[in-house]
């Protein structure tokens, strides 16, 4: 006997009852759950729906789909983090390199002429930092936004799109916005302030503005089911 | 899973394995393949399956194929070219281990 489609809905149901929220890791465990719960139809005809299910769910363990779901968190982290590394050594090659140490080169000079009007340097980063706060904030809406509209939840979509590990970076240039006090230091510290902080704004470029902008592309090629389902 | 520490670190050797026999199969085709080879000695856990697949699959090693089988979608998980060179190489490092363990715990005394 197979499972009917509302059967099928029924399942999916269940794994968002039991905190699997993206669609891509419920698709495959639905998938999982209807193949089980047919087979032991085959063996138990008299089992019902609901019978099977709790026999094959408990196969599972005590944490239910919390590991399977944990570990791929884990895995769409390192992807998302090694694309974001693969796009920065992008701006360290040839042509974009020219660029690159340009702005440092910038960034440098400015730092040794300003160094005593401090002020003005401080606004800059602090600049830097609030420019990722807001393209964070229009990120997430816009991810709550689509979200709400296709009624699925993709983890690498929300991975992308706002739970991304570098967030974390916006710290970066708030401690140097409190740190620089104006003081002469040296220019080998000064270059280094400089390769870190455009550093910054590329990373903030590549993960605001770059990887969102090729979505589509990132997601196609993680979830074939994407063109399907969506 | 029984004995699970001695088998969980070929766990992905024996999911490569399978792929490179079959071609192409579905997390529950798995883990029936394998009790049915091992005649059920060997239990592989949903637990543990999925993220092995998703694991070799970030890793390159795993390509991901998705049809719609009876009103429901099936995720197929194939060997890439890389996966492939991979799992003969992994193999290899298996039966030497085999072979490593076989003498240890059956030493043939030459004297």
């Amino acid at each position: 006997m197979k499972l009917s489609e509302q059967q099928i809905e029924q399942l999916y149901t269940f794994t968002r009852q039991h905190y699997v929220e993206w669609y891509d890791l419920q698709t495959e465990l639905v998938d999982h759950l209807a193949n089980a719960i047919e087979a032991e139809w085959k063996q138990n005809p008299k089992l019902t729906f609901e019978e099977a299910l709790h026999l094959e769910f408990k196969k599972f363990g005590v944490f239910g789909f919390m590991d399977v779901v944990e570990k791929r968190e884990a895995v769409l982290n390192k992807k998302y983090s090694r694309l974001v590394l693969s796009e920065l050594k992008n701006f360290f090659s040839i042509p974009k390199i020219v660029l690159t140490f340009l702005a440092i080169g910038i960034v440098f000079y400015m730092l040794k002429s300003f160094q005593e009007s401090f002020l003005i340097l401080q606004i800059l980063f602090v600049l830097t930092a609030l420019a990722c706060l807001i393209g964070l904030w229009s990120l997430s809406r816009n991810i709550k936004r689509n979200n709400k509209q296709s009624g699925k939840k993709w983890l690498f979509k929300d991975i992308i799109f706002g739970y991304g590990s570098f967030t974390g970076f916006i710290n970066l240039p708030i401690q140097f916005s409190i740190h620089f006090e104006g003081i002469n230091y040296s220019e080998w510290f000064l270059l280094v302030c400089s390769f870190l902080l455009i550093v910054f704004i590329l990373l903030e470029y590549i993960v605001l503005v770059l990887i969102p902008s090729k979505a589509e592309e990132y997601l196609l090629a993680t979830y074939p089911e994407y063109e399907i389902a969506s | 899973m029984k004995n699970s520490q001695l088998y969980k670190g070929s766990l992905n050797t024996i999911i490569m394995r399978l792929l490179e026999e079959k071609g192409r199969m579905y997390g529950y085709e798995i883990t029936q393949k394998v009790k049915e080879i091992t005649q059920g000695e060997l239990n592989i856990t949903e637990g543990a399956l999925y993220p092995a697949l998703h694991k070799l699959e970030a890793e390159g090693l795993l390509d991901v194929e998705v049809e719609k089988v009876d009103n429901r979608m099936r995720k197929y998980y194939k060997l890439t070219e890389k996966g492939t060179t991979e799992t003969v190489n992994r193999l290899a490092e298996l039966e030497e281990f085999i072979k490593n363990m076989q003498n240890i715990v059956n030493p043939k005394l030459s004297y």
